[in-house]
């Protein structure tokens, strides 16, 4: 063996050996970090119990014993808005062409185990896995939120900054930004904001006097913080709650210190702008713009809430409707406008829009003012049918497409966090056996 | 010896209390608990850090974060108004710290200033290591904290009451 040869399987030899600790379970040398679809994604839980029959299929009124039929989502779904009878006050579309035109519909999606709570409906949804569990107030989800999957199987690691979660509804929703399971947990966690308390009433009235400390002082909180805390042989485990390091940290509080003070106004998605016909899910719509703006967070789930008002009154229920509807038109114009073409979200965003669960066939015995009757969600067929719409760029996610009809459901609530593993390009890293559902490759190009 | 009494004391005086007021229904014993414990002032309770094995409710912490601050209790509808504002952020910490930093901005405020820190700085690390932690310094906490008091003409007592109250060891008990 000449000089040149044995220096060239030496190199070889050198080389293999360094790299074998590093083969993934997968058999690639590295984790796959260019094989994401996009870089953002957004998931709108669009919750609070929708029935199909007021979405998808556009029957309006034809339930309530009135012939009138139409889209009350003129936004979302292509389709003409109702004529007559009109229990909403309508708001023109702020999108020229329907979500619907730039994404592919699963109108025949299904929630199959499990009750149809809303607490369970959010659970499963965010953590793609069924549960039995009830509202628990204590307690995290058995498995991990995609928040978790995605801050530990990206390759590099991802900071929370890159992942949010926003809820309209406090109670247990603020528990879903990670889960208690032993392998996940707190570190991979999202960050949380319910708007309408961190911002709101509560948030200005104890929150908008706090200090805007200087660099020097922050340093010396931090310095004497560090020292308590390396004294502090603590063996129960961190503090609850999600962990940013210090720099993110002064980030998140500055932002905030801003929503609170109006030198970072908020626009609300109303047709003025202005606080007028303003709901809660349209606050927690508006402030996750915010979020999206000053982060480009690279993972967002934001849910609509004030739909449950269907228990009692079904007019209501389409008016959150139609509005909720509008907040998605119009964060869908802002990430694909101007303002999110500077931030880099334009053509690199997709949004999947899903409800938790559904509601039941037949009314319960409460009516509305207009006569109408509500409805609750108890498990029935008909609150297990639930739609799916995955919005993105047509180099990405098939255009104007409908998979599935009514004899033929396609897909599981269990299926969008595989589905977003897949656009986010960490699907291959999440261990076997962790999530049951499947991609929904019929979306995507 | 002393130790042992100052836990008994500290475990009988709610039972105490509850026979005391017992036609009060409305009394939760846990809440009673933190008050009494926070009215009385800079009794060492704990020996060392390690005895602190159990994270503090959003309501303990925020009881008691007042009670440290102001010396006085809180008023219910504040403790469950700050505590759903909470339960509305995620980052615990940075919660925290704009709470804090809004409770030291409030002028009814009862801290130390900044010339006693300097007066006395092994009193007032002994007495800070008190109204938080419940137990005294160690010999080395306290000597690096005078040291850095002695050292840094910019470090002040809104400093050490923020990083104190932000500390991980507050937040148990």
């Amino acid at each position: 063996m000449n000089r040149r040869k044995f220096i060239k399987k030496a190199s070889l030899l050198t080389a293999g050996t360094l790299a074998a600790p590093y083969i993934l379970p997968s058999g690639r040398l590295f984790a796959a970090t260019g094989s994401r679809k996009v870089n953002h994604v957004i998931f709108v839980l669009f919750a609070g119990g929708i029935r199909n029959q007021e979405s998808v299929k556009k029957q309006y009124l034809a339930n309530q014993g009135l012939p009138t039929e139409g889209n009350v989502m003129p936004n979302i779904l292509s389709g003409a808005e109702p004529g007559a009878n009109l229990v909403y006050q309508p708001w023109n579309p702020v999108l020229s062409n329907p979500l619907q035109k730039s994404a592919t519909l699963f109108p025949e999606m299904r929630y199959k185990q499990g009750p149809t709570g809303h607490y369970n409906g959010h659970t499963v949804a965010m953590t793609g896995n069924y549960t039995e569990t009830g509202l628990n107030l204590n307690i995290k989800p058995e498995y991990p939120t995609v928040f978790e999957y995605y801050r530990k199987h990206s390759d590099p690691a991802r900071s929370a900054l890159n992942a949010w979660w926003m809820s309209e509804g406090l109670g247990p929703y603020p528990s879903l930004n990670y889960s208690r399971h032993p392998d996940y947990g707190s570190l991979y966690g999202a960050n949380y904001m319910r708007p309408a308390t961190t911002i709101g009433n509560l948030g200005q009235e104890y929150l908008s006097t706090a200090k805007d400390y200087q660099p020097d002082d922050v340093s010396r909180i931090n310095m004497l913080r560090n020292f308590l805390d390396s004294n502090f042989a603590n063996q129960s485990g961190p503090v609850s709650g999600i962990a940013n390091n210090d720099e993110d940290r002064e980030r998140i509080r500055s932002f905030v210190k801003g929503l609170l003070s109006g030198s970072n106004p908020i626009e609300w998605p109303t047709p003025t702008g202005s606080a007028q016909g303003l709901t809660g899910d349209l606050i927690n719509i508006g402030a996750a713009w915010k979020v999206m703006e000053e982060f480009q967070p690279e993972l967002m789930v934001i849910n609509t809430f004030n739909l449950d008002v269907c228990h009692s009154n079904f007019s209501q229920y389409i008016n959150f409707l139609h509005r909720a509807d509008h907040g998605v038109g119009w964060l869908w114009n802002k990430i694909q406008g101007p303002e999110g073409a500077a931030l880099g979200l334009k053509d690199d965003t997709v949004m999947i829009l899903m409800p938790e669960h559904g509601r039941n066939l037949d009314p319960n015995n409460v009516s509305d003012n207009n006569g109408l009757s509500a409805y609750d969600h108890t498990s029935d067929a008909n609150s297990r049918q639930i739609f799916s719409l995955i919005a993105g760029p047509p180099s990405v996610i098939r255009q104007n497409e409908v998979i599935g009809a009514g004899s033929v459901p396609v897909g599981e609530s269990i299926d969008i966090i595989p589905t977003i593993a897949e656009l986010l390009g960490f699907r291959d890293q999440i261990p076997s056996g962790m999530l049951p559902g499947r991609v929904l490759h019929e979306a995507m190009v | 010896m002393n130790m042992q009494v100052s836990k008994y004391f500290f475990f009988l005086l709610p039972i105490v209390l509850l026979f005391a007021t017992s036609c009060k229904k409305t009394i939760i014993e846990e809440t009673v608990y933190d008050e009494v414990i926070y009215q009385l002032d800079t009794l060492p309770v704990y020996s060392s850090n390690l005895e602190k094995d159990r994270e503090k409710s959003d309501i303990q912490f925020i009881s008691i974060l007042y009670a440290d601050l102001f010396g006085k209790a809180i008023a219910g509808n504040i403790t469950g108004e700050l505590s759903e504002l909470k339960l509305s952020f995620g980052d615990k910490v940075t919660l925290n710290q704009m709470i804090v930093s809004a409770f030291i901005n409030d002028p009814d405020i009862k801290i130390p200033d900044n010339q006693q820190m300097r007066d006395d700085p092994e009193k007032f690390v002994t007495d800070i290591y008190r109204k938080f932690y419940l137990r005294n310094p160690t010999a080395y906490e306290k000597y690096y904290l005078v040291k850095l008091i002695n050292e840094d003409p910019e470090l002040t007592v809104e400093h050490f009451y923020t990083a104190f109250a932000l500390s991980n060891e507050y937040s148990f008990y």
